[in-house]
């Protein structure tokens, strides 16, 4: 549907003259209790509403539909609640329908908030912005000819009205123009006026005449109209368990009927072959497509290929049933519903889910996908590493999620803040330095770091933010001073990992990348720099002494990004080689597993579960012909084991392999994720 | 997008084409040539392709029906029969047929028509069917526009000139009109030859199947993709807006939102987001696919060791539950997900929302999404126990509010019938239950 169409604009005009106070002559027994009652009491007479009742209730009943399917860029004009009941007495001569008609079509000529802002938008293509409107006019005509006027009169106004609007810019021609002409008498008696189907009277102008008897027949129609008006459809919920107070135990099955927007049966339109054409319309609309409950089993959240959703609006608003679904469904659960198929294969097709207060019919794909059996991620590239830090990135992830902001913030300079730009700005500080594999990286594994790392990326510190990032330092300057082990990946080194000091270069090499990367945020920032250039000055002759042997190293220090390019690139050459002498070493299955398994680093160290890095004791000396590599695992491993207590759910873990967030399982019943299978399978 | 190509083999595509020097050609060996032409780019830059071949004349036939194997579609070229007249109404119909049977009426297809522009003679020729369009009832209508989103490629072995000397060009473009306007007619430009011909299936590989390649970012973290099947152009609004937007080939992450709080989000399509090792001339080197071919998958080996953010993203969206906003465009947005098939194999995916300020109500205005560390204080709570969204309408629909409830006459006399509560109660009971099986 266009946005701009003939439904963007309606008007009502209801009949305000004499007549309309007259009964519609359908009665409405209201006294319903008279069988139980004692005898002796007169039973109330039945009351009937009058026509100007009637009219009015029905239109509220088209607005209710269309506000709760299309609560946006569809405008109503409708001014009733103010007006009164007609007075019988008044003379009809002054508040002929006349007046209505020529105060919608003036309605229709103004500019709308939409059609203003998408002028404004478009520029010097605002032609484009079409004006386009309805009139529902719900009257008592007195004849055919009657009707003829009333045409005849909306088409002289819209001719006066665009000749007006061409010289304005607060109006616009109306390009388009429908007028429902609604004729509603009592019940009971004979219409003088006969039903007409759409004419085009002008090319600005169509009218159709429809006659209906007031009460129950009116509200149908218009019923009928706002489904023709704005391209709804029904659906009827089927088999919804329901259970009755006074029967707790036992529940029955009722139905309920939606509106919504008719391309939620899109699939059924066109698979079914039913081409509704112009001609069987009317007919169309009465249809309703049937779909059957299915009972929520579990809160399992879950994506669904969804290829739509639309608005609804119960047909009944005031049944029980449907309010007792709408209840259902707004107290936050989704309720899938199944395609009834003659072979009895269940068909899941659409799902109803409630978003905010709003009830929406998803639409979900029942076809054969064309995106099956695609290669797994695995299978890729980058598919083959396991050492990623899908837990460290998971934490980035949950810090850059994000809100909705939604009272408008300016910057320094005055100009609007896009909140959507700042994330944008967000990500791009935090990550600035962020190696991807556990092996790249030394202070990403170490919890002593972890004070500095989350703070350095923020775009300005407090004095205390730079008082923590100090500490940081100056607690890596005491581990070193004490000599203590770091989780540092044996990448770059034949057999035997670097030396300890050579590791504490690394890894300072590193923290200076990552708050090198930061420092032009603010002036603190450049301060935790230069504590970290203090700390990290060594005198000269104890530099000079540490250079000696190693220069192949000292080619990391060119640049950030060489020395992630670089350790990378060498990793797989070192890492093959290593494969290589440990084949010809024939060693023992077991080490050749560990090396398998983690290619590139030794045990993946967690970043929790390491507890304070002073307490660690010095390294065990080895012992006898062993070979390099079980001496430098049991190294670690011993080293590893009396830092920290172990790990929970390292203690719990079936193969090595441990559930992690067991506790958001037993909140939500998620469903459970295997530990590392995403980067392993 | 699958693809079904219909082979005309009437008589008439046996008609000679005269090669200088060389031995004598057919209509359809062109056409042959070119299909295979074609089948052999989709299997090396267009593997996930599913190709359906049917051939026609006054009958049609399934000769293949949807596959990613491109050797039994080539094999079915070679050998394809000579059958009597060209019957193309009847085709349309048996393509219309196939693709509904087995990819529904959402899915969009392309046809790819080869002819040789003889439209046949008499009933079933395509001037019939033309001429008797506009008579036709709800029963016998005319196959275009197919019942699903299309585009009909025709491939046509014979130059404008021919096509021009009779109304064949006309008929032809009357097919692509009555399908919205969705496709094109390629000729041969100059003499039919084998070259020729080879340059028009080209022309058609540029137009629809070329492999669509992106940069995902997300920050400084980056990863060359291959976006399958491509993103096609999307219109809004054909009155304010007809110019289709295309999306960015820079697919920029702006944030993560949990699944549950996105909650299956209307999307106007879905794609594989595979990884890609491009070499410097910007060639692929793998595509994620295993080959038989040697060197590939070599290639494919080392490509597979390296480090690729697609894989991290991947591998977190997944354990997390959480879905990443990517940017298209402008005002243009989708997401970036974990997605898992039958057989535990799982992949990125992006899905595309509909462009806008605001696809989707439950999050309000895509702008207005913004970082959670400028928030005062975390919207999420410090124990990950809220969460910002959905957003509340600012007006109440009719049925959130406090509807007084009608009952009928026939309720009220029926004391049974008075009070209905749905079934919450058992569905809590249903909860309890899998929480202590799990």
């Amino acid at each position: 549907m266009k946005i701009f169409s003939e439904s963007h604009k309606t008007v009502f005009v209801v009949d305000h003259c004499p007549y309309m106070a007259e009964s519609c002559r359908q009665h409405v027994e209201f006294d319903m209790l008279v069988k139980n009652r004692t005898q002796g009491i007169i039973p109330l007479a039945p009351i009937s509403k009058s026509l100007w009742t009637c009219s009015v209730e029905s239109s509220m009943e088209y607005c209710r539909i269309m506000y709760d399917i299309f609560p946006f860029k569809k405008l109503l004009m409708a001014a009733l609640a103010a007006v009164g009941p007609p007075n019988p007495r008044a003379d009809p001569e002054c508040c002929s329908i006349l007046h209505g008609l020529v105060a919608a079509v003036e309605t229709l000529c103004k500019i709308t908030e939409y059609q203003h802002e998408a002028r404004t938008l478009l520029m010097e293509n605002a032609e484009r912005v079409g004006n386009r409107g309805r009139i529902i006019c719900i009257t008592n005509a007195k004849s055919d000819s009657h009707v003829r006027m009333l045409e005849d009169c909306v088409q002289e106004t819209i001719h006066e009205h665009n000749k007006l609007a061409a010289n304005s810019d607060h109006l616009m021609q109306i390009q388009k123009c429908e007028l429902v002409l609604i004729h509603t008498y009592a019940v009971g008696e004979d219409s003088l006026v006969s039903d007409r189907p759409k004419k085009e009277l002008s090319p600005v102008l169509t009218s159709e005449v429809h006659s209906v008897r007031a009460g129950r027949h009116l509200a149908t129609k218009l019923n009928i109209l706002v489904q023709q008006h704005f391209d709804l459809a029904s659906t009827t919920i089927t088999n919804i368990p329901m259970k009755e107070e006074q029967h707790a135990n036992t529940s029955a099955n009722y139905d309920v009927e939606l509106l919504h927007h008719k391309d939620a049966h899109v699939d059924f339109l066109k698979s079914g072959d039913t081409h509704i054409g112009g001609s069987s319309r009317e007919g169309s609309f009465k249809e309703t497509i049937t779909l059957k409950w299915c009972t929520p089993r579990t809160n399992n959240i879950e994506l669904h290929y969804c290829t739509g959703a639309y608005r609804i609006s119960p047909v009944d608003v005031n049944s029980r049933p449907s309010s007792c679904l709408t209840n259902f469904l707004l107290n936050g659960r989704s309720v899938l519903l199944e395609q009834p198929r003659k072979s009895g294969s269940k068909v899941i097709s659409h799902m109803l889910s409630s978003h905010g207060g709003e009830i929406f019919l998803h639409v979900l794909s029942s076809s054969r996908s064309i995106l099956e059996d695609p290669p797994s991620i695995s299978e890729g590239c980058g598919g083959r590493v396991t050492d990623y830090r899908i837990t460290d990135f998971g934490e980035f992830m949950r810090e850059n999620r994000l809100t909705p902001f939604l009272d408008p913030r300016y910057k320094i300079d005055g100009s609007l803040e896009i909140p959507l730009e700042r994330a944008k700005d967000q990500l791009e500080k935090h990550t600035r330095y962020w190696p991807m594999i556990i092996s790249q990286t030394t202070i990403f594994n170490m919890q002593a770091v972890v004070p500095l790392a989350s703070v350095i990326v923020k775009e300005s510190l407090t004095e205390e933010d730079v008082l923590n990032c100090q500490k940081t330092i100056y607690n890596l300057v005491d581990m070193e001073r004490k000599n203590d082990p770091l989780p540092i990946s044996t990448v770059g080194t034949r057999g035997k990992g670097p030396k300890r000091d050579e590791q504490y270069r690394i890894m300072w090499n590193e923290l200076e990348t990552l708050v090198r990367a930061h420092i032009n945020n603010s002036e603190k920032h450049q301060r935790v720099l230069e504590c970290l250039m203090a700390c990290r000055s060594k005198p000269p002759e104890e530099e000079e002494r540490k250079k000696r042997g190693r220069k192949r190293e000292d080619k990391e220090d060119k640049s950030e990004k060489a020395v992630k390019d670089y350790e990378q690139e060498k990793s797989w050459q070192d890492s093959e080689r290593l494969k290589g002498i440990l084949e010809r070493g024939k060693e023992e299955l077991a080490e050749a597993e560990i090396i398998k398994d983690s290619p590139d680093s030794p045990e993946p160290p967690n970043k929790k579960p390491l507890v304070e890095m002073d307490e660690t004791p010095p390294v065990e000396k080895s012992k006898g012909p062993v070979s390099l590599l079980s001496l430098w695992s049991n190294r670690i491993n011993t080293a590893n084991s009396r830092k920290h207590q172990e790990f929970a759910g390292r203690l719990n873990s079936v193969n090595n392999r441990a559930e992690l967030y067991q506790h958001l399982k037993e909140e939500n019943g998620m469903e459970t994720t295997e530990n590392g299978k995403a980067s392993r399978q | 997008m699958p693809t079904v190509v219909v082979m005309d083999v009437s008589l008439s595509m046996t008609r000679p084409v005269s090669i200088e020097g060389s031995e004598e050609y057919q209509r359809k060996h062109l056409a042959a040539h070119g299909l295979t032409m074609l089948f052999e780019h989709m299997a090396t830059n267009y593997k996930l392709e599913f190709t359906a071949l049917v051939v026609f004349s006054s009958l049609w036939e399934l000769m293949v029906p949807f596959t990613r194997d491109y050797n039994t579609l080539q094999e079915a070229l070679s050998n394809m029969d000579d059958y009597d007249k060209t019957c193309l109404e009847s085709a349309l119909v048996g393509v219309c047929n196939i693709v509904q049977q087995e990819w529904g009426g959402a899915i969009p297809c392309q046809v790819v028509l080869v002819t040789d522009g003889c439209l046949g003679i008499g009933r079933g020729s395509l001037r019939h069917s033309l001429a008797t369009h506009s008579q036709r009832s709800e029963s016998n209508r005319f196959p275009l526009p197919f019942p699903f989103p299309s585009k009909l490629y025709i491939m046509c072995m014979a130059n404008l000139e021919e096509l021009q000397s009779t109304d064949s060009l006309d008929c032809l473009e009357r097919l692509i009109d009555l399908n919205n306007g969705e496709g094109q007619i390629f000729t041969i430009d100059g003499p039919l030859c084998l070259k020729n011909v080879q340059s028009m299936f080209g022309k058609l590989i540029d137009l629809a199947y070329t492999p669509f390649h992106a940069v995902l970012k997300c920050g400084h973290l980056t990863a060359d993709v291959q976006v399958f099947p491509r993103p096609e152009p999307f219109v809004v609004d054909e009155e304010i807006d007809p110019i289709p937007k295309v999306i960015n080939t820079d697919l920029e992450i702006v944030g993560f939102i949990d699944i549950a709080d996105i909650s299956s989000p209307p999307v106007l399509s879905r794609h594989l987001v595979l990884p890609i090792a491009l070499n410097k001339e910007g060639d692929e080197v793998g595509t994620g696919i295993t080959d038989d071919n040697e060197d590939e998958n070599s290639a494919n080996q080392i490509a597979g060791k390296i480090p690729n953010f697609c894989v991290l993203l991947h591998g977190s969206l997944k354990v997390e539950g959480m879905v990443a906003i990517v940017q298209l465009g402008p005002e243009w947005h989708g997401m970036l997900y974990s997605q898992a098939d039958s057989k535990k194999k799982s992949n990125l995916m992006m899905s595309l929302f509909e462009p806008g300020p605001e696809p989707l109500p439950w999050l309000g205005k895509m702008a207005q999404l913004g970082p959670i560390s400028d928030a005062k204080e975390n919207p999420y709570g410090e124990d990950d126990n809220k969460s910002p969204f959905p957003l509340q309408p600012r007006n109440k629909r009719s049925y959130a509010q406090n509807v007084t409830v009608w009952i009928k006459p026939s309720g009220l006399q029926n004391p049974n019938a008075e009070i209905f509560l749905p079934l919450i109660d058992r569905c809590t009971e249903d909860f309890k239950k899998c929480k202590e099986i799990t």
